[in-house]
């Protein structure tokens, strides 16, 4: 198993680390547990918290935040940047594609089911091109490594990717609870990252008006991700609104306000497709806003993310990526996926249910890390009853190879420990460039051994140093 | 601005006052109780009433004993305007905006709200509550401070002062309401320092005893207390002076948007009529109609200003 921070899990540093490793060896663990405690107060009294569906007895959690940085060195990022850009620049083709012409069917590079009995394919945006041609204004990509160079996307979140508000925070903490780690280091900055994301958008909208109303639409204060849509209109200095403070007016989007209402040109929003207009997606919702879904049909909105957009990220999409890159880009893709079983189709099946108790099983539309199998780490009992949902269902289920995650060390009680990670690096669009915050999110399983790092699920995060040039 | 902030800005400052009225008046009620020999049913019962939840409490208590009161006033989630309900709506409120407030306005509700949930998690008794309460003023004071400090003077500031004035008003309204047969010119003639005990629980859960006395040489009549809790012009609490601030603000609103307002109009009338009463002789003002005619004028000038400033 492959330690991003110690060379063969001696005590000796890897080449990033080496710094780090050195000024953890002067430390006393005590001080730094105290420092830990701080950091929790720290969230907890900015409230950076997250809310638990279902779970009334403690209605906001903090994500546990560890205080040992990851870091990787700038050739590391290098490799990943630049596959990231090509992996983006590959999905908003193909989204432009897929609404537009179908060339990747008629191709044969796709089977015409795959998308068109997709519940994340939308037939009501096909004819139409956002402005810029623009699908995935913001976009994680999530990464995992293997070794030193070896690293795959796990997957692409193209649709309402949550979590760079942890990312900044974590930097902010550490930058306040150890100055000192910022001077003798040479730490790629990241906090520019609200004031692009707005240029960005306003980019979008630059067609046609040049001073822009940006908004940012959130379910509102019971959403998980609540704290995070707050934080982000609070820095790129923009309202955070509810559904039910937009109305459509002579095919405008209007938000009331205390003197009567005023126009609005670009939504951020945080809400899923189903959510966004009962018109013309879920008619049960009480979310959404009546006839929104028109104004953006008639170029009068923009909504960043496009609806749509989850027919890229989806799970069973997702292993057509490389010949995606392929057919669009005409590269080879610079990042690699992870093998991935169909379990649609038969031989993969069977294949499947033969080595069931070595693969990770994920459903083809879960996220969260919610209804997923761990193989190695499931009981008899519990492999039993994945086989029947397999057999049952098997188009609801692709199956990879259970990687040997990298591990980065988190504090504990007694020291040092290793514990596997994986990396959410995000990405924005805008009709000329695609542009990666340096680093991104790290997000650590807490539990030894454990491969679920989701935050839902008890994992935690921790700051991710790109350093170097 | 949103509307629905608006309303979640006015809101939360009306929540934050209505709590640290109630601190101040289980301060003063708590004072009251220790100064004699029984628990002081009366002060407990009076505050109760005067919040306008007594049937809520007969419903789940048998004796207004100071452990029930208290911790139905600090911490009973049946009742919606005790401390820990009114916090956390407040808290809820606060959320809702934070991208109207400064990050130290905001520091000031949340830990405020933590010290809160904390201290009024188990049922609270006699010995802890200075400190609690002591805790609920400090935190409603440092909320007001970071507002001063640090927030543009601009129409989010005004939405929350109009919350802070209408509800202090109307808990200042509330409290001369309850005890106004106290402040009869005839009470004076029961006299007693038993009755002087009930003006000094007034003024103090109004944070005006000491100034009083500053004020007035420390004459204690009814009328000197009266006057100075409907009239003054200096008393942060008096309701003379919140509807001086109301106006003040719905002014400010007025010049910021660039627009006249029916709750500018009503807040003036308002105004106008009180200095007028007080031109009057105190005596000759009924002071029972007096009370019950701007507790609902009160609540009229607070749908006023939903109204005028689309708060939903």
């Amino acid at each position: 198993m492959f330690d991003e921070m110690l060379c063969d899990h001696s005590h000796e540093g890897r080449k990033p680390y080496e710094k780090l490793v050195s000024w953890l060896g002067e430390q006393d663990l005590n001080k730094l547990m105290e420092k830990s405690v701080m950091a929790e107060d720290l969230f907890r009294h900015v409230g950076i918290t997250f809310n638990v569906y279902g779970d009334k007895e403690a209605e906001e959690r903090l994500i546990p935040f560890d205080l040992i940085p990851r870091i990787l060195s700038a050739d590391e990022w290098r490799i990943l940047e630049r596959g990231i850009i090509q992996r983006v620049a590959a999905i908003n083709a193909f989204l432009n594609d897929i609404y537009n012409g179908q060339q990747i069917i008629k191709a044969g590079v796709i089977p015409a089911d795959l998308i068109y009995k997709n519940k994340a394919f939308l037939p009501q945006m096909c004819g139409f091109t956002p402005p810029g041609s623009v699908y995935t204004h913001v976009v994680g990509v999530d990464i995992v490594r293997t070794g030193p160079n070896d690293f795959f996307v796990l997957e692409d979140n193209a649709r309402v990717p949550s979590g760079v508000s942890y990312m900044l925070e974590n930097r902010s903490t550490m930058q306040h609870m150890f100055p000192e780690l910022f001077t003798s280091h040479q730490i790629k900055p990241i906090s520019n990252y609200p004031k692009d994301l707005y240029n960005s958008l306003a980019l979008c909208a630059q067609t046609k008006i040049d001073d822009p109303n940006i908004v940012v639409l959130t379910p509102g204060i019971y959403n998980s991700a609540y704290y995070e849509h707050s934080f982000l209109a609070d820095e790129m200095g923009v309202e955070l609104v509810q559904g039910s403070d937009l109305e459509i007016c002579d095919g405008r989007v209007m938000i009331r306000t205390t003197t009567g209402t005023e126009t609005v040109d670009v939504i951020y929003r945080r809400i899923d497709d189903d959510f966004l207009d009962p018109l013309s997606f879920d008619s049960k919702s009480l979310l959404g806003t009546p006839g929104l879904f028109d104004a953006y049909r008639n170029g009068n909105v923009i909504l960043a993310n496009a609806p749509g957009t989850g027919i890229a990220d989806d799970k069973a999409i997702y292993s057509y990526i490389p010949e995606i890159i392929k057919f669009y880009m005409g590269e080879k893709a610079l990042l690699n996926n992870i093998p991935t079983w169909r379990c649609a189709e038969a031989e993969n099946l069977s294949y499947v249910l033969d080595h069931l108790h070595e693969l990770v099983v994920k459903e083809v539309h879960g996220s969260g890390g919610y209804g997923m199998l761990v193989g190695p780490a499931a009981s008899k009992r519990e492999l039993a009853a994945f086989t029947k949902k397999l057999k049952a269902n098997p188009g609801k289920y692709v199956a990879q190879p259970t990687l040997a995650l990298s591990t980065v060390p988190i504090l504990t009680k007694h020291g040092l420990a290793p514990r596997h990670v994986d990396l959410r690096p995000f990405v924005l669009v805008s009709p000329d460039t695609i542009k990666v915050t340096p680093g991104g999110l790290t997000r650590v399983a807490l539990k030894k051994g454990s491969l679920v790092v989701n935050s839902s699920q008890g994992g935690g995060t921790k700051d991710t140093w790109v350093i170097g040039s | 601005m949103l509307g629905r902030h608006g309303n979640n800005l006015f809101w939360m400052a009306r929540y934050l006052e209505r709590s640290e009225n109630i601190a101040r008046q289980i301060q003063a009620a708590l004072h009251h109780a220790l100064s004699r020999e029984d628990e002081g049913e009366e002060e407990w019962a009076s505050i109760i009433t005067s919040g306008g939840s007594r049937k809520i409490f007969d419903k789940k208590y048998d004796t207004l004993s100071t452990t029930n009161v208290i911790n139905f006033l600090l911490r009973d989630r049946d009742n919606i305007n005790s401390v820990a309900s009114l916090m956390s709506k407040a808290r809820q409120n606060g959320r809702s905006v934070r991208t109207s407030l400064t990050q130290e306005v905001w520091l000031s509700l949340n830990e405020s709200w933590i010290t809160c949930e904390a201290a009024l998690k188990t049922p609270v008794n006699i010995h802890d509550l200075p400190v609690i309460l002591d805790g609920i003023i400090k935190g409603s004071s440092l909320f007001r401070g970071a507002l001063y400090g640090t927030m543009l003077h601009n129409d989010i500031f005004n939405f929350l002062r109009l919350g802070t004035f209408i509800e202090r008003a109307d808990n200042t309204i509330r409290i001369v309401e309850t005890k106004y047969h106290r402040l009869l010119p005839t009470a004076k003639v029961i006299g007693g320092s038993e009755d002087q005990s009930q003006w000094e629980v007034m003024l103090r859960s109004l944070a005006a005893w000491r100034s009083f006395n500053w004020l007035k040489k420390g004459r204690l009549d009814p009328l000197g207390v009266a006057d100075f809790l409907i009239f003054d012009e200096q008393m942060p609490r008096s309701i003379n002076f919140c509807y001086k601030m109301v106006r003040y603000n719905l002014e400010d609103l007025s010049n910021f948007y660039g627009r006249d307002y029916k709750s500018l109009g009503m807040a003036r009338e308002i105004c106008l009529k009180l200095t007028n009463d007080r031109a009057k002789n105190i005596q000759i003002i009924n002071l029972r109609d007096f009370i019950t005619k701007h507790i609902a004028k009160n609540s009229q000038l607070s749908l006023t200003i939903a109204t005028d400033f689309n708060l939903n």
